[in-house]
């Protein structure tokens, strides 16, 4: 107990640096920037933003980057609840309640309920990872090849599981996503596979590039070929404190929202969007008046709102701790940590405590700016979202080009991500969802390389991965996900699941 | 036997090919031993997965409760081609280093150009027309500076939308230029040009 106060010492220190603070602040407000605005979420941005972080110190890119996730869950709840459109996929759900709210005039208490919630889920989601995060690295460090393998067939597993569509095609993504990983220079042998002589492919496709052709180009083209439509209904907030009775309403939603999306943003494939989802749906079934959600019910404004913030900030645990990232952002994370010269792993909490523990104070310092300056900017946040995406997505194309141009200063990069763009467009089409793809992508060398590990060191036995007991445990949960998924009761509700969501 | 569901026709296919590709290309590779793994085995074995659960998808597609025709996009199968063909001529007909500055802007069009039918091929306007002007973008960077990317960046992703107004989008690609060289090259300090190299 005392080492953690020592340590959180030590990260309240580094986080309130004034350099700190001040790339903490950019972070957030960059977050809910993108966060309001429809049409760019924090995958784009935070691969819009990675070749520039490589100028900065890791922990400030790190604590920045951070910030840019957590405070996009607080702005996503504004456009939903004033605009009736998720700015973030993970307030998908706020919009049913939020925007009903609204339409009623109290869309200030809505705001206010969300941030409230968001804060409180926040500073809860810090002390887990505070918590939680050491035990777990020390576990972690014992771990060997085999675990390691067995460890990442399971986060695969569940990020399949969990993303929504055909589990077949979804497996098939990773898969793809991790043989599109191997391509680049062997460790081993130092053959250039499938380069195809492109001197540049020898380094490797760029992640950067895969990220944001996949998932920024292809959603703006998306986003373009649907006519846009964009009402705001209220256009003055005033009022943002919610009243007693509200807080009455809705204490209990937002305790049981931080604590179902502080699980989930643990297990891997989960985070914000997951939590919000699954928040909403078990506020319903335990609310005794669950007739009055869709219709403005507090509550169910309060427990996504504080799940998805929740979620997204303890799935840092899994890349802190493992270095195995859980959705789509983390793997950014972790290419943001490689582009520093960081291997993500347990060890970064031993040989790097002052990035470790930044990072976690930072999340709560992030939080608490988030709160003090959100509510009061809510005026400008709303006149941003008159902006329409006619002027928008010229510029999110601008910074997106530079951020990618600046990787090597060559226009390969950005021809690859525009390739990319195709394939994600063509993802799109084929309704393959790309999340497993990147998660895939970022875990290709890791897997290659413990599985080689491991079978060396077993002497080319494969039963060492049913052997090992940590090993066979990972396999068997895996093995027991597939199988409930491909249940055929399971199957039915979890498409109705998403479906309805 | 029919296709009822078009989008897992596409998918299965597309997969196997992937699969099916990249286990061919391994060849090249030693295999090694599962001891010693080579630097084909993990991409063989990850390839042959691929293409089996291609086969499945694609298998599932015929039996599929879920009905999607088999055009999902409005593929131009002429644009490929001619596209294709022109990215042949450019990448063999590579001008010298010591080229002049004609030779060199026409080959960049050439290639400019092969890039761009090969995504229009994938039908909607505002798919080529985004990727062209991101492609535009990196080729003029460096010889035009970045004054000029940007602005054609602009212009050319401004006409990809629904409305295009010469005004609003003038006034936005200036604005837009002058940040990007504020924050990048004087705040961030990327090493770019600002201006036609031939200026400085």
């Amino acid at each position: 107990m005392e080492s953690l106060f020592a340590n959180l010492a030590l990260g309240f220190g580094v986080a309130l640096s004034v350099q700190n603070l001040l790339y903490c602040l950019l972070g957030v407000l960059l977050g809910t920037l993108i966060g309001v605005l429809p049409g760019i979420g924090p995958i784009a941005t935070i691969a819009m933003l990675l070749p520039v972080t490589f100028t900065l110190n890791p922990t400030s890119a790190l604590i920045m980057l951070a910030g840019i996730y957590y405070g996009a869950q607080y702005g996503g709840s504004t456009t939903a609840i004033l605009v009736n459109i998720p700015g973030e996929s993970s307030s998908v759900v706020t919009c049913l309640d939020g925007y009903q709210m609204a339409r009623q005039g109290r869309a200030g208490p809505a705001l206010g309920i969300a941030a409230i919630g968001s804060f409180f889920a926040g500073c809860v989601a810090t002390v887990i990872i505070a918590l939680f995060a050491p035990p777990l690295a020390e576990v972690a460090l014992k771990f060997g090849p085999a675990e390691y393998f067995s460890l990442m067939v399971l986060g695969l597993i569940a990020a399949t599981v969990l993303a929504h569509g055909s589990l077949i095609k979804a497996i098939a993504m990773v898969i793809l996503g991790l043989l599109l990983g191997l391509v680049g220079t062997d460790v081993n042998s130092g053959v250039a596979r499938y380069s195809f002589g492109v001197s540049e492919l020898s380094d490797g496709i760029g992640f950067v590039s895969v990220a944001m052709g996949v998932f920024g180009f292809a959603e703006i083209i998306a986003n373009l070929e649907q006519k846009e439509k964009r009402e705001i209904f209220t256009k003055k907030v005033s009022n943002l404190l919610p009243s007693l009775q509200d807080f009455k309403d809705s204490w209990a939603s937002i305790l049981r929202g931080t604590a179902l999306g502080s699980f989930l943003g643990i297990l891997p494939g989960g985070g914000a969007l997951l939590a919000s989802f699954a928040a909403y749906t078990l506020e319903k079934k335990v609310s005794k008046n669950s007739a009055n959600f869709g219709k403005g019910a507090i509550q169910g404004v309060a427990a996504p709102e504080s799940a998805n913030n929740a979620g997204a900030q303890t799935s840092f645990i899994p890349l802190l701790t493992l270095g195995i990232p859980s959705n789509p952002v983390m793997a950014l994370m972790i290419g943001a940590m490689m582009i520093q010269g960081i291997a993500p792993g347990p060890q970064v909490m031993t040989e790097r405590p002052q990035l470790f523990w930044g990072m976690i104070a930072s999340m709560w310092v992030g939080n608490l700016m988030l709160v003090v300056l959100n509510l009061p900017m809510i005026g400008m946040w709303i006149k941003l979202l008159m902006v329409p995406y006619r002027i928008l997505y010229p510029s999110i194309l601008v910074f997106c080009c530079i951020g990618v141009y600046s990787i090597s200063n060559s226009p390969f990069d950005v021809m690859q991500t525009a390739a990319f763009g195709v394939v994600g467009y063509i993802f799109v089409k084929l309704e393959c969802e790309p999340a497993p793809l990147i998660l895939g992508f970022i875990l290709g060398p890791l897997m290659e390389e413990n599985l080689r590990r491991a079978m060396l060191l077993s002497r080319g036995d494969a039963l060492v991965f049913f052997q090992r007991p940590i090993s066979l445990t990972m396999l068997l949960i895996a093995g027991f996900l597939l199988a409930i998924v491909l249940a055929p009761v399971v199957r039915k509700k979890r498409e109705e699941a998403f479906v309805e969501a | 036997m029919k296709i009822t569901n078009g989008k897992d026709f596409w998918a299965g296919l597309m997969f196997v090919a992937f699969g099916v590709a990249f286990m061919w290309k391994a060849q090249d590779y030693a295999m090694g031993t599962s001891v010693r793994m080579g630097p084909a085995y993990f991409p063989t074995m990850l390839g042959g997965l691929l293409a089996i659960l291609g086969a499945v998808v694609l298998l599932r597609a015929f039996v599929s409760k879920i009905e999607n025709p088999l055009q999902v996009f409005p593929f131009k199968l002429w644009r490929i081609v001619v596209g294709l063909a022109l990215g042949v001529v450019a990448y063999y007909a590579q001008p010298p280093h010591d080229a002049n500055i004609a030779l060199e802007a026409g080959h960049t069009i050439l290639s400019g150009l092969a890039v761009g039918l090969i995504f229009a091929a994938f039908g909607e306007r505002s798919l080529w027309v985004v990727l062209f002007s991101v492609v535009v973008f990196g080729y003029v960077l460096k010889p035009l500076g970045l004054v000029a990317a940007v602005v054609l960046l602009v212009f050319i992703s401004a006409w990809g939308g629904h409305e295009f107004k010469i005004k609003e989008v003038t006034i936005m690609s200036v604005a837009l230029a002058i940040f990007a060289v504020l924050a990048f090259v004087k705040g961030l300090g990327l090493p770019m040009n600002v201006w036609p190299g031939i200026w400085e």
